[in-house]
Order: structure tokens, then C-alpha cells, then sequence
């Protein structure tokens, strides 16, 4: 190999922003110095035939996504990028109490809203905000649910800003996905970068499945001595299926569809080659929508006719449980802080990003006038969709989102748009620097909260883009929590 | 196990079997035209194998001639031919996908790679025929099933695989011989032609050198249709694999929880299939009553299939229809 040939010979320029393996002047931060060691011995070719060996490793163990709109699927693999992040222990150990603090805090909220509405009384947060959210369930008010967990799985984003301070950007409390590529990344990494593996301490996310296996169990109504729990997807045709299925193989519990359920005295059944089998968990990754056609929405065979009934007699457990949506609204996100001070009576670990709600005048105005500079997103929307990135947006864009938030002031937030903190990807055959954020995956049983040390780290691979969404050209990369062994060989 | 699972992995595996059977005989047919004498018997001979299918009118409507770039395009990949192999493998692994907890990785995998392996064929895979083709979805299938020997538990999961491709096997070979016994029983027994058509006919049930190795066989009709229909002990001849469809049909039933027995409408079935054709006094068949008598088989397996799918596929309630959900299933949100 030649110098010409290794992988940084070009130089990399960190710019203006927080580069997560950079300091300023380019030297590598101390935790990714064994990383970055190793990317430099390798050529381009060498770099490029261990990308082809791990995407062909993902096309034919089927990890991939599909499009139907074309007669026939066209199939792709979700990009996924060789360097890996990297996070130091101690740095970890501080977001991982941080979202253990906030997820038992939404936990509460979620358990009050649904209960006493406390939070309501006492002023703490407005009422017509918690009850007019689009998924705040009716339904679900007064009814008790196991161990008083509501959201027993969270994807919560997190990101960096120039000066590196971590923020959570949003939490997703009704059907987070992502987290099998978490694991799918990390053993494709394996393959390709086992020495580095020895080098480094990383700390194993391998469990998780088997975390949430614990999870869905502790949760079981009491009636059930050996639970029988399984996973609800909405289909083969859902974009996540893969996920589905790969969940319900490593849990050894069963994956079923709506059309596999029956609901008969409140009692849930599956259908199986020899009659009825009672079900006593569902895994549900099936939108409260489409749950239940008796209680929702009644135009769709998804759901399981009678399940809400079945539910709300305790006679089965979903996780999560129905409603949690209310608690990852964009309006309500505003107030988590709020919630961790009422609920936990401390001071919360991680901020917030600084968020301006539409429905507040004051807020309101500043966005109007601001626009250009803030990102506006709708509050119900999720997957990058029904969002406004006001400095890469242009005038008229603008001008509908100022119309839009003018008319209907509680569908809206809007943020300062940040500096995400990059990282050195693999792109177009050489490194460059692009946006990152971070899912990580908190798993809430009753009075356990546990989160495998460990997640999804977003790239967004158009140069310059903040939006690290699948669905809108992401790709991902495996994330390294790093003990004391790092660096040290 | 889920109804819904059974059914498709029963799919699943008559899927891939039906594809391996359909480019052996594709193989077999291209290499006995070599020999064949005149164009129009050329002609012929493709049309006998359209039969195969039951799909001679859908071709006709579609193609103007009838040659073998058009029929080999047919078979493989035509995208509105719904038993093109393409499209069969193609169903496999949506089968598969669906019970994908269920089948173990390297099924899935196995099946995938295939998936790929006959979806980018080129032409280059045809330049000597579809001999390369036929080798790539025979080696493909017949490896699927050692895999599945070899790493699915040996229980009810692999039992409804093992019901799939037995059930598939039988009417696959009965419907060749439906489509071929015409051609043999048109010729003078003894000739040439008869005996080249009777080889043929073996090797598109990979019997020929079985047949050959079965003490005191002759190159008969009698022997050969007695051989595919009647022999016990070769996996491709209907009462062998009828057989394997009990073993499989026992196994699923005695892994039923204790509870009140229900009746056994599959295994009545098969019992009284088995029991015709154990019975069977072929000369009774032979010659221009074969085809009647195929053709009535060939509707006991496939009443077998429904039976099949009435005891274990179809215990569910039929709500009225509404839209696809296919809609719904991608509308899902994906946090």
C-alpha cells in the first residue's frame, strides 16, 4: 500500500462543527486513537472489499427494506457505514442514568394522565395540551395496567451540539424501531473488524433481546403462571418486518398478525394447527389505530376485534400499553423536564433541546418571525416527515410552514436549528464528515428500568443534511461503548 | 403452531419443489428434442410441455410462435406466468419471510441466495440450453432440503415442509405422466422412438437409473408406468410419496395436545388413496383408459390439498372483506 492509497491520506477537515473522532487540528480524540489507527492501514481497495463483504452478508441474511411501489419490490439493504462511533464508559454512564431518570419520569406521567392527572391540577402542564393530543386515548382512563408500566420499550434521540453537550431531541414511547439493526451492525462489525474487537472493551448489547423477553414476562397479567407473550406485526408488507421477526426468533416467542388472533370473554386466542392457544403478552408493533377495529379505527383488519376489551378486563398485557403516543407528542416533549421536577423531585440530567410551541403567543410570534433560521416540526409527525429545516428551505417553503403554524398553532414546534456533531463516514469512496445523532433503546419493566450499553447511531450520508430518517436517505452505524481496556494495547 | 404458519410453510416448500420439477422437465424435454426428427414434432413437443402447466392458452395468447427461446422465457421468467420459476422461488421466499421466527437461518439464507441466484440469470445461463438453469434450482432445492433436515427441528414445523413437498412431488409426477403417457402409448412398444420416449419420461422423474437398477425392469410401458406410479421405496413415484405425506400427517397429528379427538378428514383421505392405488390392478389402466385414470388421480390429490387445508389451514373466522391491508400494513408509522 502506498501512502496515496490509505484511507486518510487526503486529510479530513472537521470544519466549523463537534467532530465525535476529531479534535480541533485533527488529531484523534484518545478513545478513537486505536481506530483510527487501524482506517489509516487500510487502502481504499481493503476498506471497500469489507464494505461489499458486510453488504452482501445483510442482502442475504434478507436484512432489508423493501419498496413496493414498483410491480415488484425492489428490495434494498439499509446503508449501513464501517466506522464505527465511539462513546468513552464514564461519558455513557451519564446518558444512560439521564434516560433512566426521564423514561421513569414518563412512566409516571403517563400513569398519571391516565389516573389522577395530578400534573393537570397542580398546573404543571396545560390542560388542553395533554388532552387534546392526538393520541392521548380516552379509553384508557382509569384503567390499571401490570406494575403500572406504560412504556416498557423508548427510543430516545439524542444529539450534540457544537461545544459536544449531548441534548434529547425527541422520545419515541408507541412503536420505536431500529433497534435489530443495533444488533445486525454490530455483528457484521465483528466479522469485518474482529481484531479491533480485541483491542478494544466493547461492551456486549447482545443480551437485549432477552432484557426485553424480561421485560414482556414481569408485565404478564397475574392469572398467567407460565405467560405465553407474542410479537403483533401489522404484516410482511410493513417496512419493519424484518425487525419483527428477527425480535420474535432471538426472544423464541411467536410472531403473529391480526388475523391470527381471536378474542373470545375477554380472553385473547391464537389459532393454531389444533385449535385455540390462550395469549397472555402482545408484543404489539401495530399503532393503537389499527389495533382493535371495534374501538379504532374500524376500516382495517390489522387489529384483533374486542382486544381493547380484552386489555382493559386485564385479562392480557400490551407493550407498550395503549395511549403512550401522548408522551411522545412534540408539544408535551417541552415539558419532560417539568415532569422529572414533579414527579422525581430532581433536577434533570440531560436538557432538552430549547423548543418554542406554537400554541404559546409569545412562541408563536418568535417563529413567525424567526422562521428561516428554525427547524418547525409537526408535533405528531415522526420518521422525518411534516418537518421544516428553515435555513436549508426555501422562501415559499417558508411561507406555507408560517401559514400552516399561523392556522393550526398547536400542531407546531420549532427548535434552533443545530450544529449536529459529525462523524467520519464512508462516503462516495472517501471519509467525510457527516451528521449524527443517537437512538438508544431503555427497556422499562416494573421498578427496573435497563439499557443495553449500546444503540443506533444516525448518519445522514447527503453531505450537509441533518435529517438521519430511513425513510429519507440515513444510513447507520454501529455504536461502541468503550471501557477502560480502550487504547491500551 | 399457528394456522397461518402451517399454511405457509407448506407453501413454502411446494413452492420450491414444484419449481425444481418444472425445470427438470424443461431440461430433460430440450435435451430428448435434440434427438426428436422433424420440426413440427420440435413444435409438438413444446406444446406437450405448456400442458405441463395447464397454461398452453395463456402462452397462446401471448406469443406468436412457439419456439424454444419463447417457451424457456415462459417458464423462467415470464412476469405474468405465475408458475414461472422466478416467480415460484420468488413465492417461496415470501413464504418463508413470513414464518421467518420459525424456519432456522440457514433456511432462509439458503432460499435467499437462490432468490438471487435464478432472479439475475442472463442470457449466458441459456447459451447451452437450460441444462446450467435446470442444475443451479435442482441443486438449489434439493440443498434446501438437507438444510432443512439438517437444522429444523424435526417437529411439527418440519412435518407440514415435509407434507408440502410430498404433496407437491405426487401430483407433479402425475401430471407428467398425464402429459407424456399420450406420446408413449401412441408409439409401437419396442421401437426406437418408444424407448427414447420412455427414457425420457424416466429422466424427468430422475428415474432412470433407479429404474434400471430394479431387478427384472424392461423398457416398457407397463414397467415404467408401474415403476413411477406404484413403486414404494423411489421418492418420486406417487405411492412413495403418498407414503411420505402419512409419515408427515401421523407426526402433525400425534403432536396435537390431548384433548377430544377430532375427525381425521386428511388421513381419511389419504388412507383411501393409498389404499386405490395399493390395490391397483394396472393392466386394468394401461393403454387409452390411462388418461381418464390419471386424471381422476390427480383430482383425489388435490382433494387431498383440501382436505389438508380445512383440517389445519382454515380455522378462520371470514370476516366480511374489506380493503386489502397491504395499504395499512405500509401506512404503519415507523418511529
Amino acid at each position: 500500500m502506498t501512502e496515496q492509497d490509505s484511507l486518510f491520506a487526503r486529510g479530513y477537515d472537521p470544519q466549523a462543527f463537534f467532530d465525535e473522532m476529531f479534535e480541533r487540528g485533527a488529531s484523534a480524540r484518545p478513545h478513537y486513537a486505536p481506530l483510527f489507527e487501524e482506517l489509516s492501514r487500510l487502502s481504499h481497495g481493503a476498506f471497500q472489499q469489507r464494505r461489499k463483504d458486510a453488504d452482501i452478508q445483510f442482502l442475504y441474511q434478507g436484512i432489508t427494506f423493501t419498496v413496493y411501489s414498483q410491480e415488484e419490490g425492489t428490495e434494498r439493504i439499509f446503508p449501513f457505514d464501517l466506522v464505527p462511533r465511539i462513546i468513552p464508559a464514564p461519558e455513557w454512564e451519564r446518558l444512560e442514568r439521564g434516560l433512566a431518570q426521564r423514561v421513569t419520569a414518563l412512566n409516571h406521567f403517563l400513569q398519571d394522565v391516565y389516573g389522577a392527572q395530578r400534573i393537570v391540577r397542580e398546573g404543571k402542564i396545560p390542560a388542553d395540551l395533554v388532552f387534546g393530543a392526538q393520541h392521548y386515548r380516552r379509553e384508557m382512563v382509569g384503567v390499571p395496567v401490570p406494575g403500572g408500566v406504560y412504556a416498557h420499550v423508548v427510543g430516545s434521540d439524542l444529539v450534540r451540539d457544537k461545544s459536544g453537550e449531548y441534548y434529547v431531541l425527541e422520545d419515541n414511547l408507541r412503536t420505536p424501531s431500529g433497534v435489530s439493526y443495533m444488533l445486525e451492525n454490530r455483528q457484521a462489525m465483528k466479522r469485518v473488524f474482529a481484531r479491533l474487537f480485541e483491542r478494544y472493551g466493547v461492551l456486549p448489547i447482545e443480551h437485549y433481546p432477552q432484557e426485553l423477553l424480561g421485560v414482556l414476562k414481569a408485565c404478564a397479567p397475574l392469572h398467567a403462571a407460565e405467560p405465553r407473550a407474542v410479537l403483533l406485526t401489522p404484516g410482511v408488507f410493513n417496512s419493519a418486518y424484518f425487525e419483527h421477526s428477527f425480535l420474535a426468533r432471538q426472544m423464541g416467542i411467536e410472531i403473529v398478525e391480526g388475523r391470527d388472533l381471536v378474542v373470545h370473554d375477554n380472553r385473547v386466542y391464537s389459532r393454531t394447527t389444533h385449535g385455540l392457544e390462550p395469549v397472555d403478552v402482545i408484543y404489539r408493533r401495530v399503532d393503537d389505530d389499527f389495533l382493535d377495529p371495534l374501538a379504532f379505527r374500524p376500516d382495517t383488519l390489522l387489529g384483533v376485534p374486542g382486544l381493547l376489551a380484552a386489555y382493559r378486563s386485564g385479562q392480557v398485557t400490551l407493550c407498550n400499553a395503549i395511549g403512550t403516543g401522548v408522551a411522545d407528542d412534540k408539544a408535551v416533549y417541552t415539558y419532560v423536564p417539568d415532569m422529572i421536577r414533579f414527579y422525581l423531585d430532581e433536577d434533570p440530567i440531560l436538557p432538552n433541546v430549547p423548543t418554542y410551541l406554537a400554541a404559546r403567543d409569545d412562541d408563536r410570534a418568535y417563529i413567525l418571525d424567526n422562521i428561516e433560521e428554525l427547524v418547525v416540526k409537526s408535533v405528531n409527525e415522526s420518521g422525518g416527515y411534516g418537518m421544516l429545516v428553515g435555513p436549508h428551505a426555501s422562501a415559499a417553503e417558508c411561507q406555507a410552514f408560517r401559514e400552516q403554524v399561523r392556522a393550526h398553532p398547536r400542531r407546531y414546534i420549532a427548535q434552533p436549528t443545530l450544529a449536529l456533531s459529525r462523524h467520519p463516514t464512508y462516503v462516495e469512496g472517501e471519509i467525510a464528515g457527516r451528521h449524527v445523532d443517537l437512538r438508544i433503546y431503555v427497556l422499562c419493566g416494573p421498578g427496573k428500568v435497563t439499557i443495553v450499553p449500546g444503540g443506533l447511531t444516525r448518519v445522514a450520508l447527503r453531505s450537509g443534511s441533518l435529517v438521519v430518517n430511513s425513510s429519507q436517505g440515513g444510513g447507520s452505524k454501529d455504536t461502541w461503548v468503550v471501557g477502560e481496556r480502550a487504547g491500551r494495547r | 403452531m399457528l394456522s397461518r404458519v402451517a399454511e405457509s410453510l407448506c407453501w413454502m416448500a411446494r413452492y420450491v419443489e414444484r419449481a425444481e420439477d418444472l425445470t427438470r422437465a424443461l431440461a430433460v424435454h430440450f435435451h430428448a428434442l435434440l434427438d426428436a426428427p422433424h420440426e413440427d414434432a420440435a413444435e409438438h413437443g413444446w406444446a406437450s410441455l405448456l400442458a405441463l402447466t395447464g397454461e398452453e392458452a395463456a402462452f397462446r395468447s401471448r406469443y406468436e410462435g412457439i419456439d424454444e427461446a419463447e417457451v424457456l422465457d415462459f417458464f423462467v421468467s415470464d412476469a405474468k406466468n405465475a408458475n414461472a420459476v422466478v416467480a415460484l422461488i420468488s413465492r417461496a421466499r415470501e413464504n418463508a419471510r413470513a414464518v421467518r421466527d420459525q424456519i432456522s437461518s440457514e433456511m432462509w439464507e439458503h432460499l435467499n441466495r437462490l432468490y438471487f441466484a435464478v432472479k439475475e440469470k442472463d442470457a449466458a445461463d441459456f447459451a447451452g440450453g437450460p441444462y446450467d438453469f435446470y442444475r443451479k434450482v435442482r441443486d438449489g432445492s434439493q440443498a434446501f432440503s438437507g438444510i432443512t433436515h439438517a437444522t429444523l427441528t424435526h417437529g411439527e414445523a418440519y412435518h407440514f415442509i415435509q407434507l408440502g413437498k410430498h404433496l407437491e412431488r405426487a401430483s407433479q409426477t402425475v401430471r407428467l405422466l398425464g402429459v407424456r403417457y399420450a406420446n408413449v402409448n401412441a408409439q409401437q412398444e419396442g421401437t426406437p422412438v418408444a424407448t427414447l420416449q420412455l427414457i425420457s419420461m424416466l429422466k424427468s422423474c430422475s428415474a432412470f437409473e433407479p429404474f434400471r437398477q430394479t431387478a427384472g425392469s424392461r423398457l416398457q410401458a407397463g414397467d415404467v408406468m408401474e415403476f413411477l406410479l406404484l413403486h414404494r421405496q423411489f421418492p418420486r413415484a406417487v405411492l412413495c410419496c403418498l407414503g411420505s405425506c402419512g409419515d408427515a400427517l401421523d407426526a402433525i397429528s400425534a403432536s396435537a395436545p390431548k384433548r377430544a379427538p377430532r375427525p381425521d378428514r386428511p388421513r381419511q383421505a389419504l388412507g383411501r388413496l393409498r389404499a386405490e392405488l395399493e390395490y391397483l390392478d394396472l393392466d386394468d389402466v394401461l393403454g387409452p383408459r390411462m388418461d381418464d385414470f390419471l386424471d381422476g388421480l390427480l383430482g383425489k390429490v388435490h382433494h387431498l390439498g383440501d382436505e389438508i387445508a380445512r383440517a389445519y389451514f382454515s380455522t378462520q373466522v371470514i370476516l366480511p372483506a374489506a380493503r386489502t391491508s397491504r395499504g395499512d400494513q405500509q401506512q404503519q408509522q415507523q418511529q
